[in-house]
């Protein structure tokens, strides 16, 4: 990679020495003060105000990963840690939770800023900057969430793999063998399903401590996949959503070649048009001339 | 000493628009159509957008002034694009608040010196050259996003803007060399005169590159690195097979366009069409790409039962296909189901058009390419078997076409006009005849005197045939092609082959890294003037794999073709320019 800027900046600053009349006053981008058009008036606050919720957004999403972080962290200490694993398993349990929350209230975020979009478009054409950046970073935005919600869902999956896992080896380790569909049907059942199981581990060789593993770990299975029945509503409503989009949505030559030319608003033209008519030099010299008498009809 | 591949490009274009972000501010990034294309094919809306960029659009277009945002320029230092943009500054109002610029390539002294003039000069805060004037395609693939080129090259009527263009690929052939810190030997195969003038074009480039960035070529192992400049007219065959490994197969059947398949499924929502695309993000893609479809469809299935085995979903074998089911009860793997339900459909769709026309063709064309059958046995009446093709009305033109051109290739000695003109009748083809003189353009000689390599390996019947450039691959790296064919432009460093892969000099730090990102062996650069087909892309990856990972073997060209667009590209060789072009 080449830097050229000091070269640019040798050729102008030479021509200013050479021409300096052709520049006038120092135009310091950072202080210049920017000339008002109605046009770029109207729309410099819609865009601003998208701009700000689409960085909260995007800030909100950012702690809805750390969160799964934390509970992928808090997930991996049960097998290593010497805490109470009730106390484990509230954490998990509530930072789930959370996340859940979380993520329910950024997925009304997120529809309600899709339906902010739609209307700029109705509104401001969809060829509008303020509808295209609305339109992108909602586009990114929901693409970023469902990431944030996949993680979170794969975080649940290795958790339920985890704890079947375990009951099955502390079952065997008390000399019962649990299979698969078992399993599936003890957690279909709740809290029966655990009486049904510790009755029928009544007859095995019995440790309490296994008992208290399997019993511990089948309720975190049932919480879990409560949990998981809860948020797949959610995950629904956004397979449904990435269904209706075609995949060129996230694609940068779609976006760009679908644009088209921007067109100023009609008042602003007629205003320009205004303008170019008094400055007319034919109005100014000769005003008698025919071409003069035509222009008059605008 | 960084190692620098195909897939590290857009990490370095993220990098170039996150080198200018600022924490709060969005920025409007403005490309013209080649940087577009680079852009493209390396990022998502949803990259840029992470790194600061909140709107896309295209320089060439009328915009809409947003002054209250910094602009990023990401153009070709072409006189178009420079335009533009000084007008974006011309009047009293600026379009937007300042400007970044980035130049593909490098800018030439006079558009240079007039954006030192203008007010741009006022409110530039960057200003690089970012050397990536191509479009990594795939991991061992380039493009230079020029499907005119074939023209250009080899029409017959005459063309202005040959020597222009001949400079521009030579420039964007020095990029690619310059990213990835190449400066490889160049050769260039010696019976075509545009491969000589194209090799010299490109040496004065590199090496102007090279002055500025001495570390291109650096490291005892990229002393081997070598650039091969090799015509189409080489090896026409290979564009014209039609291939049954999955990409081939499916470009060449299929309509997709764009690297976009399109196809209709139920799914959970009211939308039935699916546009999905086949590029390197989607893992099962890269796995099956150059499988044969035979073992296609069944991989898939595999995957996709070993998958919902894990997921713990109940699949019936009929429901394998039925997506909307699985995808209602665990829609949080929408991005897995989808994955699978588009290869099955892929796959299905070229079975489909396979076996509506397509397997009459295959054992013949092979026999023609190969010369002879499947038991080895050299072809004796090569005419008797394509007449029964050429007289099926339910062939396709093109296919016929095909057809011809390999039993002319197989012809060693020629066709007489004659014949020529009573197949062309027999098939019923006179539309699209001249397809099969303007090959003549191409210089295409018989391929009798090339030896082919004997090759071992068990291949399926219908599959025998190998590109030649696999077998220039393999020659180039032991170091046995002969100079005389493919002499070099300049002399190379002498070569010493017992020197080993991984220099000692590397030390400790990359031991963290995965295998292709810190390995420094020598480079194989192929480019192939006139278009690429999906087989030589393919035989890049195989060459590559057999060494064992001490060479990589990139392969690229001004764009990649298919069976369709290489006919219709030699069909428009003696027609005079489309001026929109």
């Amino acid at each position: 990679m080449r830097d050229m800027l000091q070269r640019l900046q040798t050729i102008s600053e030479e021509l200013e020495d050479y021409e300096p009349e052709l520049y006038g006053d120092e135009y310091d981008v950072d202080k210049g003060t920017l000339s008002q058009q109605a046009v770029m008036f109207e729309n410099t606050s819609p865009i601003d105000d998208i701009l700000k919720e689409a960085h909260s957004i995007s800030k909100e999403i950012s702690l809805l990963h750390l969160e799964v972080e934390r509970l992928t962290i808090n997930n991996e200490r049960f097998g290593t840690s010497v805490r109470r694993l009730t106390l484990l398993k509230k954490d998990s349990d509530s930072i789930a939770r959370g996340i859940q929350q979380r993520g329910g209230a950024l997925h009304i975020r997120l529809q309600a800023l899709g339906q902010e979009s739609g209307q700029l478009e109705e509104r401001e054409g969809p060829n509008s900057a303020v509808s295209r950046i609305a339109r992108a970073q909602h586009d990114t935005l929901s693409h970023l969430f469902r990431k944030a919600m996949n993680d979170y869902n794969e975080a649940e999956e290795m958790q339920r793999s985890a704890c079947r896992r375990r009951i099955k080896r502390q079952a065997s380790i008390i000399g019962t063998e649990i299979t698969d569909e078992q399993l599936d049907g003890m957690v279909d059942k709740g809290g029966e399903g655990w009486t049904e199981l510790s009755q029928s581990l009544q007859g095995a060789r019995s440790s309490r401590w296994a008992m208290c593993e399997i019993k511990g770990r089948h309720k975190e299975l049932v919480e879990l996949e409560v949990r998981l029945k809860e948020v797949h509503d959610l995950f629904l409503d956004m397979a449904v959503l990435v269904e209706e989009q075609s995949s060129k949505v996230n694609n940068i030559e779609a976006n760009v070649c679908g644009t088209q030319e921007y067109t100023e608003k009609i008042n602003v033209n007629v205003k320009r048009a205004l303008q170019y008519k008094r400055k007319n030099p034919c109005q100014q010299c000769c005003p008698c001339l025919p071409c003069w008498n035509q222009n008059r009809l605008l | 000493q960084i190692w620098v591949c195909l897939k590290k490009v857009p990490e370095i274009l993220n990098g170039v628009i996150k080198s200018v972000k600022k924490e709060g501010e969005w920025k409007v990034l403005i490309v013209d159509h080649m940087s577009m294309r680079i852009l493209s094919s390396c990022c998502k809306m949803s990259d840029i957008l992470a790194e600061g960029v909140t709107i896309v659009e295209d320089i060439n277009k009328r915009r809409e002034p947003i002054s209250s945002l910094e602009a990023i320029y990401l153009i070709s230092p072409v006189e178009k694009s420079v335009r533009a943009l000084i007008d974006d500054f011309k009047d009293a109002a600026f379009t937007y608040k300042a400007a970044h610029i980035f130049f593909t390539d490098t800018c030439p002294d006079g558009l240079f010196a007039e954006i030192g003039r203008s007010r741009v000069a006022k409110v530039v805060k960057t200003l690089k050259e970012i050397n990536v004037a191509f479009l990594p395609y795939e991991s061992q693939v380039f493009s230079l996003d020029d499907p005119n080129s074939l023209y250009s090259f080899y029409s017959s009527k005459p063309n202005e803007g040959k020597e222009k263009m001949i400079e521009t690929l030579a420039e964007q052939i020095a990029t690619l060399c310059d990213t990835l810190k190449e400066y490889p030997a160049i050769r260039y195969r010696k019976y075509e005169k545009e491969n000589a003038r194209l090799a010299d074009e490109v040496y004065q480039r590199l090496t102007a590159h090279k002055a500025d960035n001495p570390t291109m070529g650096e490291g005892a192992d990229k002393a081997r690195s070598q650039l091969l400049i090799v015509d189409r007219g080489f090896d026409p065959i290979s564009p014209i097979l039609h291939e049954l490994t999955f990409q081939a197969m499916a470009y060449d059947l299929l309509d997709i366009k764009q690297d976009i398949y399109s196809y209709q499924s139920t799914g959970i929502g009211n939308s039935n069409d699916r546009e999905v695309l086949l590029d390197e993000d989607d893992e099962l893609w890269v796995a099956l790409r150059h499988m044969h479809i035979a073992d296609v469809t069944k991989k898939v299935t595999e995957l996709l039962q070993t998958f919902c085995q894990s997921k713990r979903m109940n699949t019936d074998n009929a429901n394998i296909k039925d997506l909307s089911q699985m995808l209602k009860k665990m829609p949080q793997y929408q991005k897995e189901l989808s994955m699978y339900s588009t290869h099955l459909h892929l796959a299905g769709a070229c079975m489909k058009t396979y076996k509506a026309s397509v397997d009459k063709l295959c054992e013949v064309e092979q026999d023609l390419a190969m010369g002879e059958n499947e038991e080895g046995e050299p072809l004796k009446d090569a005419m008797k078997s394509i007449v029964p093709v050429l007289l099926d009305n339910e062939i396709k033109a093109y296919d016929k076409i095909r057809i011809i051109l390999l039993y002319i290739f197989h012809m060693k000695k020629g066709i007489g006009e004659e014949n020529l003109a009573k197949l062309i009748q027999h098939a019923n083809i006179m539309a699209d005849s001249n397809i099969i003189n303007n090959l003549q353009n191409l210089g295409c000689n018989i391929i009798a005197g090339v030896d082919r390599k004997q090759r071992t390996e068990s291949t399926y019947q219908l599959s025998r045939w190998v590109p030649i450039i696999k077998d220039v691959m393999e020659n180039a790296i032991e170091d046995k092609l002969d100079r005389k064919q493919w002499p070099f432009i300049s002399d190379p460093a002498p070569i010493n082959t017992t020197q080993t892969a991984v220099s000692a000099r590397f030390g400790h730090w990359h031991k963290n890294k995965s295998p292709t990102e810190y390995r420094s062996g020598p480079r194989l650069i192929i480019f192939v003037i006139g278009g690429l087909s999906h087989s030589e892309m393919r035989s890049a990856y195989e060459v590559t794999r057999a060494t064992d990972g001490k060479w990589e073997v990139l392969i690229g060209s001004s764009h990649i073709l298919t069976p369709t667009s290489f006919l219709n590209d030699l069909k428009s060789l003696d027609q005079v320019p489309n001026p929109d072009c």
